[in-house]
């Protein structure tokens, strides 16, 4: 068991405080022993017995030196105490600690949170059994260059492929479930084949899961429910399984309830059914599924990806017209699309910036802990001449800028779980809605490696950087003897970067100006009517399952709407809080449907581009909306009627102030075909209203808006306005229930009121605002505080220069115009290029189609104000930091300074 | 043999000296010294300071291992044995040494 012993003495020997302590009690025994042995032996006196018996050991200091030494652990001892140094330092400079540390702490924070989010939305682990070896199959169509959903036709054809097991598919249905309560509200529910819970296999908490035999033809309809849906709607009932529950228009029998937190495929709460054996199904028609499944054993993803790659082909040649574009891809689960080159290229680029980020962060850090260093350049003088090497001493800075960076990543790690949690989650949930089981935003042991490089890459640039060059030239330095001789100075690094700082620092308050301008914009948006007494409800209908829906279909559930919608109407208007009752087919301050125009009673007939919005008749009269000329009647909602009412921006940008009432209009169906304006239907204004929200409220342009009358339901999803009495929000549980009562399948999917239909946009707008404060601040921070260190170790050292030339007759304001010089110029060159930044974002942002309206919006008295003050602060933060330690050295006598050589 | 130097040859013997004599029984460091004395009749003495660090790199080396332990006189102390590459190292280092001295004793003879 030799290798035991040598791995048991090496570990032991490794851990310093136990051998240091077992050293100096066998040399305490070893001198006690021998005292004894002399008293006894030589009869001596106590006290010189232990003298001699030190004597006879020898210097204990050196022989446990080489103890030291032998352990081979002597750099330990030396990486302690350079950390011991380093935190020491951060106690004895707070200012650079605090200013370095929260510096470090936001690339840290940024980095992390960045990398996270890619990773969620790139790499994240499945947690489920096997889950790197669960699949989804996709077709990438090369011409088009993106996803596309397979059919139930893909399903059959690729369920018979070997290298892949547990074949199953899913897709998402929207269904009006009937709760306890008696009100019904759409679920997130999946049709989905049983294979589902062998996939994501989970006991249920009642009942059963769903199996094979519930899909097969004629099987009575089931459903199985998510742990959500039945503490909510059923009040965790635990007599469900085996009732039947409404569905839409059906009914069907829960099987079982899944436990919290089920959500397999995506995020889905309830789950039917999938047939996925119809008969006569055909390539690239019917409605488009998601398709999963698990590698076979010892099959590896580029084997699946190369068989489905054959089905692919054989497809292709057997339908060309369909097939010759669509290849299979076989993509990790977690992976919700093909990667494409371009998104590569985004992560690429994220990355490289957070680094880039990092560095400069850290350079500026980098500049203070120069400026420390230089400070004690004669301490680095004096160890460079007892013995320390170069390396020792670049060692030590190096160390002082980890524990810098150590501090600054604790805490930047903790910020980002802090913001991961508090905003990440909601911030992709405004995004894209309810969020995939597997998003986790907890910190992932990559993202605190990748934090933990970027400390690494920081200690480097804020440590090794200075450390290298204020360590160059020490020999000379020593030979020369010119301690504090003032070989140390900045260089043209730093004036790169005291410039970059200013630049950014000027740069950043402008965009939060955007942002901000952006978000009272939006928030003070004016829809022209009272919009906190109405109550904006979307309504829909659940159609039959069918695969193929047929025309026949189609039009029988639009009239299946129409007369629920007409229903709701007349509950709705009978009841007390409800003042009005109202449909329209976009909600105001949503998008609307952009057509072309042509005022075809015009001599020079003016063509325009305007917005369209279906009404109810009594639309106007219910957002108290008085009409120049007349409102809609019921008349108008026959198919021969053809007239529409404009708004305000209508006839102002249209008609160039012309009463538009009696003018005759045609308007395009807003397909691309459909480009010959003699062709279009022609209208005749009859009425004209104020600007009613036409627009959505992040579009800039003054919209011009035609109304046209419509049977609420007609046309697909319509939307009720409701007008209470009191808030319209008291008036929502009665909507659920009226239109349970009225039509079990008529949907309600979401209810909001119109004065918060801009509340998410602000939230993330507001989001960006206080990210992009952030940073301003970070940059703000650091270029005063870089600019501060290196003005005012500069001026310190030119205390000698300072005295002599007073010495020599130069005038003090002499004196003060060259030390002035440099800084000033480097803050101009820095103000000047964040001004050109800022010219060229500008002119960057009037290119894009989201900021088209933003041409010709000069600044405002009070931004150019803001903005001037700014620069004035950090001119004047620079001559503070001349200032004091110029009129320092302008006092001192020219006898001391010649002294001080 | 190539030639060695003094210290080298010294060290050699400080830790020639260690192994034989734990190969008689566990000890700990002074009475490894006190043993050597004894049986060497006073001839050598040990250098006390050096012999911790020769036995700090006999134990790295995995030829002897240490435990405390109590001595007679009930004192906390730590014990120094040989372990089974220790034995076999001091076999080989006896064997060294008595070439050594075999080599010096030849050329002595010489001269």
């Amino acid at each position: 068991m030799s290798w035991f012993h040598a791995v048991r003495a090496r570990l032991s020997l490794l851990s310093r405080r136990a051998t240091e302590s077992r050293m100096d009690d066998e040399i305490r025994l070893h001198i006690e022993l021998e005292t004894e042995r002399l008293v006894r032996e030589q009869q001596l006196d106590p006290i010189e017995a232990r003298r001699r018996a030190f004597v006879a050991f020898g210097g204990v200091q050196e022989h446990k030196e080489t103890l030291r030494e032998g352990r081979g652990t002597a750099w330990l001892g030396s990486v302690q105490l350079d950390l011991k140094l380093g935190l020491r330092m951060l106690v004895k400079y707070p200012g650079l600690t605090l200013v370095g540390g929260l510096a470090m702490a936001f690339g840290v924070w940024f980095g992390a949170v960045t990398f996270q989010m890619f990773g969620i939305f790139s790499s994240s682990e499945l947690p489920l059994p096997g889950g790197d070896r669960i699949v989804r199959i996709m077709y990438w169509n090369a011409k088009t260059l993106q996803d596309e959903d397979p059919v139930l036709y893909d399903y059959q054809l690729w369920s018979s492929a070997r290298s892949i097991t547990d074949f199953g598919a899913y897709r998402d249905a929207s269904v009006n479930l009937l709760g306890a309560g008696g009100s019904a509200e759409p679920a997130v529910a999946a049709e989905v084949t049983a294979s589902a819970f062998r996939i994501a296999p989970e006991r249920p908490l009642l009942g059963r899961v769903l199996d094979a035999s519930d899909a097969r033809a004629g099987a009575p309809p089931v459903v199985l429910l998510g742990y959500g849906v039945w503490t909510r709607r059923f009040e965790a009932d635990s007599t469900i399984v085996g009732r039947s529950v409404r569905l839409g228009a059906g009914f069907a029998t829960v099987v079982g309830v899944m436990p919290e937190g089920y959500a397999f495929p995506t995020s889905h709460e309830l789950w039917l059914p999938l047939r996925t054996d119809l008969p006569g199904v055909e390539p690239r028609r019917g409605a488009a599924i998601s398709v999963f499944g698990r590698l076979a054993a010892g099959t590896t993803l580029a084997a699946a990806q190369a068989e489905l790659a054959s089905y692919g082909r054989r497809l292709a040649a057997e339908h060309p017209a369909t097939h010759a574009q669509l290849m299979p891809r076989v993509l990790p689960y977690t992976q919700m699309s093909v990667p494409t080159g371009a998104m590569m290229q985004v992560k690429a680029l994220t990355f490289f910036f957070v680094v880039v980020l990092v560095v400069v962060v850290c350079s500026t850090v980098a500049l203070l802990l120069f400026a420390r260093a230089a400070a004690r350049e004669t301490e680095i003088l004096v160890r460079s001449a007892l013995g320390a090497s170069r390396r020792r001493i670049v060692g030590q800075l190096f160390a002082e800028a980890l524990v810098l960076a150590a501090v600054a990543t604790v805490g930047g790690l903790a910020a980002a779980q802090f913001a991961l949690t508090r905003w990440g989650r909601p911030y992709l949930e405004v995004n894209f809605g309810r969020l995939p089981f597997w998003y986790d935003f907890d910190l992932s042991p990559l993202t605190i490696g990748y934090g933990l490089a970027l400390a690494v890459i920081g200690a480097v640039v804020a440590g090794v950087m200075p450390a290298r060059k204020i360590t160059r030239g020490l020999g000379t330095q020593l030979r020369a003897g010119t301690a504090g001789g003032g070989v140390v100075s900045f260089g043209g690094v730093w004036t790169a970067v005291i410039v970059t700082q200013v630049a950014l620092t000027v740069m950043f308050p402008a965009v939060v100006m955007l942002v901000r301008s952006e978000s009272q914009r939006i928030s003070s948006y004016d829809l022209g009517f009272a919009t906190q007494e109405y109550l904006g409800v979307t309504l829909g209908i659940q159609g039959p399952p069918e695969d193929s829906p047929s025309p026949d279909a189609d039009s029988a559930l639009a009239r299946r709407l129409t007369s629920s919608v007409e229903a709701l109407r007349r509950r709705m208007e009978a009841e007390p809080g409800v003042a009005g009752v109202t449909f329209v087919d976009r909600l105001p301050g949503d998008y609307h449907i952009n057509r072309d125009l042509e005022v075809v009673s015009l001599p020079d007939k003016p063509g325009y581009s305007v917005e369209t919005g279906r009404i109810d008749p009594s639309y106007f009269a219910v957002l108290q909306a008085s009409v120049g000329g007349r409102a809609f009647t019921s008349a108008d909602l026959s198919p021969g009627a053809r007239v529409v009412i404009v708004d305000q921006g209508f006839t102002d940008l249209v008609m160039a102030g012309r009463n538009p009432i009696g003018h005759h209009v045609r308007i395009g169906s807003g397909q691309p075909a459909d480009s010959i304006a003699a062709q279009w239907p022609l209208y005749q204004i009859v009425g004209m209203v104020r600007e009613l929200g036409m627009s959505h409220l992040v579009q800039r342009e003054r919209p011009a808006g035609v109304y046209l009358p419509f049977v609420p339901g007609s046309q697909g999803a319509v939307n009720m306005i409701v007008h209470g009495r009191g808030d319209p929000l008291a008036i929502a549980p009665r909507v659920r229930e009226l239109a349970t009562a009225v039509d079990p399948a008529l949907r309600v999917e979401q209810m909001i009121r119109l004065d918060q239909v801009a509340t998410p946009l602000l939230w993330f707008l507001g989001l960006w605002m206080r990210v992009i404060i952030g940073l301003s601040a970070v940059a703000l921070l650091l270029s005063l505080s870089g600019i501060y260190a290196v003005l005012s170790y500069t001026v310190a050292r030119r205390t000698r220069e300072i005295g002599v030339r007073v010495a020599l007759g130069a005038s003090a304001r002499g004196v003060i115009t060259s030390i002035f010089r440099r800084p000033l110029t480097q803050v101009t060159l820095g103000v000047l290029a964040g001004i050109v930044l800022i010219g060229g974002a500008a002119i960057a942002l009037q290119q894009t189609q989201q900021f088209a309206g933003l041409k010709g919006r000069g600044l405002t008295l009070g931004e150019i104000g803001l903005l001037a003050g700014y620069g004035v602060l950090m001119l004047g933060v620079c001559a503070f930091a001349c200032v004091v330690p110029t009129m320092r050295a302008l006092r001192v006598q020219p006898t001391e300074a010649l002294r001080a050589e | 043999m190539p030639p060695r130097p003094q210290t080298d040859a010294l060290r050699g013997s400080l830790d020639l000296l260690i192994l034989k004599t734990l190969s008689l029984e566990p000890m700990h460091g002074w009475g490894i010294n006190q043993r050597v004395q004894q049986i060497s009749k006073g001839v050598l003495e040990v250098n006390q300071g050096s012999l911790y660090p020769a036995l700090q790199r006999l134990e790295k080396d995995g030829l002897v291992t240490s435990d405390w332990d109590t001595t007679d006189n009930n004192r906390r102390a730590r014990y120094y044995r040989l372990t089974v590459s220790g034995r076999r190292a001091l076999g080989a280092e006896l064997e060294n040494w008595r070439r050594f001295v075999a080599g010096l004793e030849a050329v002595l003879r010489v001269s």
